[in-house]
């Protein structure tokens, strides 16, 4: 038996009501929503709403069943906004930066002097970033053989050093670096934070936009500050940087992000090292181009957005992590 | 805009009332869902509302044009050139980097082409070319170019499908929807179950298991390996069925029916039968518009076979441009062809779920070839399903397991339990109904992971 047909001015009624009912529902996930948007309107407006809205929603236990859930599923901190930019060390005071020597690959002698790694004592290996990173870990998980681990390839879609408030790597770093203990940690940010807004800034500082020294000085201070952190652990860090992009807006913002990358790994250059994958993944006139020659086979190496990377461009940079790696470790 | 995002919430909320406010005024309401389809469509990319709008303006001019020639030369060479330039869109935008790199990869040239790819363009090509081939058959007569650029860019189906014939909905958009007859119940069951489909279900392998394995399998256990390709067939039927149900249930709250895309495809008892029930709108489009005018099975068993395996080697083709999915055309393309050899049509009980296991197994064969990056990709799939057994398993968890079991057996629960569902909702008071969906859509949001992961069967 089927239930007759229903009025349309019921359906907008429901629709309506459905998603009044859901916002109070779910009021504390549309704040963190509003919060971690780029400053402007649409955030100022989401925040106007959302923030009564908690309020309301609470006073009333309406948030509890969805906060239930999460910590049924142990994402209680899901709806938690941190914006702390969290370090145990001090600041590093400035010194000129070094240069520093090609890589190369070490002689026999050296080699016996690096500490070895074998298929019963793998070299512990996490790779972590934003979407940049997923394929170059997955290309390491390919690539490395049985002496080295890739304990884990964690990759957040839109999550930076710049942006605390929609993900905490400052947080999330050391608790992952507690639970999985790598001797390396690949890294890969930068491009979802070549944007002028910088969350997370201390009280009393202002940061001027993308580019700008106050931008850079702030931008370094974090990414110094994961090498720094990491390095007093023993942990040594490989610092992916950014691909030369299709988009000329990218092609602007991601130099100032490598450079800062890059500057800061070669004066960390005993705990880091910087790989850069924008001329490895450019043609020979040093222009964008999706397609590179690898082994004679005119290959894919970008995807249509002109950012993310294919599995064989993810090979082709995990080759070279492990060429730096060998650098430093014997495996 | 996606489906499962409050951008899209707040879209639909401003374009469902004003649309049945217009109902009565069609210009004004043609114009209003327009406007609103180019929205949704620029959302993405604006750029590529300029080439939907060709595309549009091409196919209505050529399909008058078709319509009122009385030479049956004319006729065909105005039905080519349509054909000829939507083929031709498809060609640039979709295949000339795959084309010129094999070309490139056969030669030894280093020629590049790096065309974007703008997103459904398969589909509503697709929709443009049964428009203008049923013109040309005399089943529809052209309509006005306003109606036909609604039906060509109305956004519930423009991305990702279902593929809506001509025939299907012109005549809803001749006249005006009743607004006291909407199938309320029915669009929104197949929205809340389609987006526990993609959200849920779907996400949940995607991320605990299937992208981990298939990208680096020799890294996995064999167990590990058999439920990551069990995880993405259903991970693939709930991320498309999903997004259908989306698409279906939103066009009935506007008042429009789309035809069914999904019937249980994972119970079919032969690959026959499983392409009668998995994205049933692309499978009669391949049936009426290639196998069909290549003869069918009317020309000779050899004819047959031959027809057979160009439809399913071009339909693997349409998914992408790769040739890992002409191999998985070529797998359905030949199982249909040793069917037809055969003759199998299992009647008995033992018979019916031999075919099923079987047509599933098939099924998830073809799959390994879809899903993986490269044919390398895919032997070492299949390779590492025999020589890693007795390993550790840590991806095979609960949840997974759970899931793919959730996935396959929902293929057979019987359409009448859903109906009684359906027809409980439909009997609650107005406020007791918005209380349930959102109940559901903030557990649905709760089970998900954070952040939107875009449709599979966009990229197609």
């Amino acid at each position: 038996m089927r239930l007759p047909p229903q009025s349309a001015a019921r359906a907008v009624a429901v629709c309506l009501l459905t998603l009044i009912f859901a916002a109070f529902l779910n009021a504390k996930g549309m704040r963190k929503t509003a919060e971690i948007q780029q400053p402007g309107l649409q955030r100022a407006v989401g925040l106007a709403v959302a923030r009564p809205l908690v309020g309301v929603s609470s006073f009333l236990y309406l948030t509890e069943p969805r906060h239930g859930i999460q910590v049924a599923l142990g994402r209680q901190s899901w709806d938690a906004i941190d914006t702390q930019v969290r370090f145990t060390l001090p600041p590093a005071r400035p010194h000129p930066v070094k240069p520093v020597a090609p890589v190369r690959v070490p002689s026999r002698h050296r080699r016996a002097a690096l500490p070895r790694f074998t298929a019963a004592h793998p070299l512990r290996v996490w790779v972590a970033g934003d979407s940049l990173a997923e394929v170059p870990g997955q290309g390491l998980q390919r690539v490395a053989g049985s002496s080295v681990d890739i304990v884990g390839v964690e990759s957040r879609l839109s999550t930076g050093l710049a942006r605390p408030d929609l993900y905490n790597w400052f947080l999330r770093i050391p608790a992952a670096v507690r639970q999985l203990s790598p001797k390396v940690v690949v890294l890969s940010f930068g491009a979802d934070d070549a944007h002028n807004y910088l969350a997370g800034v201390p009280k009393g500082r202002t940061v001027g936009p993308l580019g700008s020294p106050s931008w850079n000085a702030e931008y370094r201070r974090r990414v110094e500050g994961v090498t720094r952190e990491l390095a007093a652990r023993s942990i040594y860090v490989v610092w992916l940087g950014l691909p030369i992009p299709a988009g000329s807006g990218f092609q602007h913002s991601f130099p100032i992000v490598n450079r800062i990358i890059e500057s800061v790994a070669k004066q960390n250059a005993r705990s880091s090292v910087y790989v850069d994958t924008w001329h490895m993944l450019d043609d020979a006139h040093g222009r964008y181009t999706p397609y590179l020659r690898v082994h004679g086979k005119l290959t894919l190496m970008r995807l249509p957005d002109g950012v993310h990377y294919t599995a064989a461009a993810g090979d082709l940079i995990a080759q070279q992590v492990l060429g730096r790696l060998r650098t430093r470790f014997s495996f | 805009m996606l489906f499962p995002t409050t951008t899209f919430a707040i879209f639909f909320m401003i374009v469902l009332p004003v649309s049945w406010a217009l109902q009565r005024h069609r210009r004004a309401w043609m114009a209003w869902i327009l406007l609103a389809s180019y929205v949704f469509y620029g959302w993405w990319d604006w750029r590529f509302v300029f080439l939907l709008m060709a595309s549009t303006l091409v196919n209505h001019v050529l399909a008058v044009t078709i319509y009122q020639s009385t030479t049956a030369l004319a006729r065909k060479t105005f039905l080519a050139l349509a054909v000829g330039f939507d083929v031709g869109l498809l060609a640039y935008f979709k295949y000339s980097g795959f084309l010129v790199n094999s070309f490139d990869n056969l030669v030894g040239t280093s020629w590049v082409v790096d065309a974007a790819l703008p997103i459904g363009i398969s589909f509503y090509t697709f929709m443009a070319i049964s428009y203008v081939v049923d013109t040309y058959r005399g089943e529809v007569v052209p309509a006005s170019f306003a109606r036909f650029a609604v039906f060509q860019a109305f956004f519930p189906h423009l991305v990702a499908g279902p593929i809506v014939r001509a025939s299907e909905l012109m005549p809803q958009l001749e006249t005006p929807r009743d607004p006291r007859r909407v199938d309320n119940s029915r669009a929104f069951f197949l929205i809340v179950s389609g987006l526990f489909l993609k959200i849920v279900i779907a996400n949940h392998l995607a991320t605990h298991i299937v992208d981990e394995v298939f990208a680096a399998p020799n890294r996995y256990s064999s167990l590990e390996v058999l439920v990551a390709i069990y995880g993405y067939a259903v991970q693939i039927f709930a991320d498309f069925c999903g997004y259908t149900n989306i698409a279906i249930g939103i066009a009935l709250l506007l008042g429009f029916k789309f035809p069914q895309n999904f019937d249980s495809p994972y119970s079919a008892v032969s690959l026959q039968d499983f392409w009668r029930r998995w994205h049933m709108t692309l499978s009669r489009w391949l049936r009426d518009y290639l196998y069909i005018p290549l003869g069918g099975s009317r020309k000779g068993r050899a004819r047959t076979y031959a027809n057979l395996m160009i439809t399913m080697l071009l339909g693997g083709l349409w998914h992408g441009a790769a040739w890992t999915f002409v191999a998985w055309g070529a797998i359905h393309g030949i199982g249909l062809c040793v069917e037809r050899a055969i003759g199998w049509r299992p009647t008995s009980t033992a018979g019916i779920w031999f075919g099923r296991i079987l047509t599933f197994q098939i099924v998830c064969f073809a799959w390994v070839f879809f899903r993986a990056d490269s044919f390398g990709r895919a032997w070492q799939i299949l390779q590492r399903l025999f020589d890693a057994w007795g390993q550790a398993s840590p991806l095979v968890t609960t949840s997974v397991v759970l899931a793919i079991v959730f996935g396959i057996g929902v293929q057979y629960v019987r359409p009448t339990a859903l109906q009684w569902l359906e027809l409980r909702f439909g009997r609650l008071a107005t406020v007791l109904q918005a209380a349930c969906l959102a109940a559901c859509l903030v557990v649905i949001d709760a089970l998900g992971p954070q952040g939107v992961a875009p449709f599979i069967y966009f990229r197609f």
